[in-house]
């Protein structure tokens, strides 16, 4: 029985596609396409493509875009080509292929899955839940999944007061993303930093808002940093067992001071190249050591050419690869211990 | 508060799906402001200053926001002690759970905490606006 109204489902089938391919077509209206030339005139001339490419437009595009005669309207008699858009020029065969292909898609999904739940037996399951299942039993990922989804988060943690680390971390990313789009223009060489930050300011789409996003989202996050530092600190929750969560948590600072150290002096400008020399004057001040820091913050005595390529490096190279790590465990320890108790 | 809580089910949520919706309502409204910072900057970019200039000094040289405290600090104590200073400080700061490493047991503890970070943020924040105005 099953198998007589599988046969039947396939000549259905067969029948349908035999009468598709069966159908009376539509001659070919319209200019011809012209031959492609012979090979040994092919070349890569672009004005040639060029011509060739505008002579085929009006196939592929609206007519108003090609300028092709329209009747004026108050000469037009057709009130329904008004209405379909037809005058416009709209009802091109790429609209019409987008229209009828979309239509044609979602009615074989439609024939695939009444036919799959016919066949079957059994409610049909989303393509997500399907790709999801072929998946897990390949993987078999949603057992540790769901270990790591269901873990329960007490009720003393969802206070406003413990997004503060949260927000850090988001802040962070966002610098990434900011920072990896400034990138793409920025030069560091002391003759292209300061106009390379112009064109970005006033050239770039949107370059000016990507900058000061990551202008004010880097002073949020050294802000949001320390309230997070504090909120810890007050409650003790540096205390046993999370020291080394507290040690992570003061290298993730220092390293986003240095994030701030290094960004500042990319500008290149007034403000960053003297705010920069006398931050890197607090570091030689110390005892034993401090004319050996100031020569490797600065790559030499003064601030050149080189200072800026070594801060440019650290700034997006060293510090990004030390603070992910860093967040890894310092993330990984909070899981692994949870959120401490306050009293 | 020792040790590695256990949360029951009653007193917690189940990290997917409240707790990560309510962390996603967070990052949306960061993002809304980060967003309208970003349109703010269409009309009133960061700027430039003049460029860089090594043989000229401006009037009123100043360090980032963030070290002007310490630079402040520095302009009025001896240089060694204004570098070994913070120095000794963010090593305190690291290793400080194993220097405080007695268990709280009331919320007096809490309250001496506070009370000391509040000094110290006061007093940071007086340097930088000091150094700030100066």
């Amino acid at each position: 029985m099953k198998i007589t109204s599988r046969l039947i489902v396939l000549l259905g089938f067969c029948m349908a596609i035999l009468l598709i391919l069966a159908w009376p077509g539509e001659s070919q209206a319209g200019p011809a396409v012209p031959e492609n030339p012979p090979a040994s005139e092919m070349s890569t001339d672009w004005t040639q493509a060029k011509t060739i490419f505008s002579e085929n437009l009006h196939q592929v595009l609206p007519s108003k875009f090609t300028a092709a005669a329209l009747p004026p309207p108050e000469k037009d008699p057709c009130l329904h080509c008004h209405i379909t858009g037809e005058e416009k020029g709209l009802w091109t065969p790429l609209v019409r292929w987008i229209m009828f292909g979309g239509a044609g898609l979602i009615f074989a999904f439609g024939i695939y899955r009444s036919s799959s739940v016919w066949v079957t037996r059994e409610p049909w399951k989303p393509i997500l839940s399907r790709t999801a299942d072929w998946f897990d039993s390949r993987y078999e990922i949603s057992d540790p999944l769901s270990k790591f989804l269901s873990k329960p988060v007490p009720n003393f943690a969802r206070r406003w007061w413990y997004c503060l680390g949260g927000i850090t971390a988001f802040l962070f990313v966002v610098q990434g993303l900011t920072g990896i789009m400034l990138a793409f223009y920025y030069q560091p060489t002391p003759e292209q930093a300061y106009t390379s930050i112009q064109f970005i300011e006033t050239q770039v789409n949107f370059g000016s808002s990507i900058r000061m996003i990551h202008h004010w989202s880097a002073n949020g996050m050294i802000l949001m940093c320390t309230a997070h530092m504090i909120r810890v600190f007050i409650m003790g929750a540096y205390k046993k067992p999370r020291e080394f969560n507290w040690v992570s948590g003061v290298l993730l600072m220092l390293l986003t001071l240095g994030f701030g150290l290094t960004g500042y002096l990319l500008p290149w400008d007034q403000r960053a190249f003297w705010a920069t020399t006398v931050a890197t004057e607090i570091g030689a001040a110390i005892p034993v050591i401090g004319d050996l820091v100031l020569v490797f913050a600065r790559v030499g005595w003064d601030i050149a050419a080189e200072t800026l390529t070594r801060f440019y490096a650290l700034h997006i190279l060293i510090l990004p690869l030390v603070t992910v790590a860093s967040m890894g465990a310092h993330f990984i320890m909070v899981r692994r211990q949870g959120i401490a108790k306050p009293l | 508060m020792a040790e590695i809580e256990n949360p029951t089910t009653e007193n917690s949520v189940p990290f997917y799906p409240v707790h990560v919706s309510n962390e996603a309502k967070v990052v949306l409204g960061i993002s809304v402001v980060a967003i309208v910072i970003g349109l703010i900057g269409i009309f009133s970019p960061v700027g430039l200053g003049e460029p860089a200039d090594a043989m000229n000094t401006p009037a009123h040289v100043k360090p980032e926001w963030y070290f002007l405290g310490l630079y402040q600090l520095l302009k009025y104590i001896s240089k060694t002690a204004g570098a070994v200073l913070p120095i000794l400080g963010v090593l305190v700061i690291t290793f400080w759970p194993f220097i405080d490493r007695k268990p709280d047991t009331s919320s007096r503890s809490y309250r001496n905490r506070a009370v000391g970070v509040a000094i110290f943020m006061v007093i940071l924040i007086a340097m930088t606006i000091w150094g700030e105005v100066s």
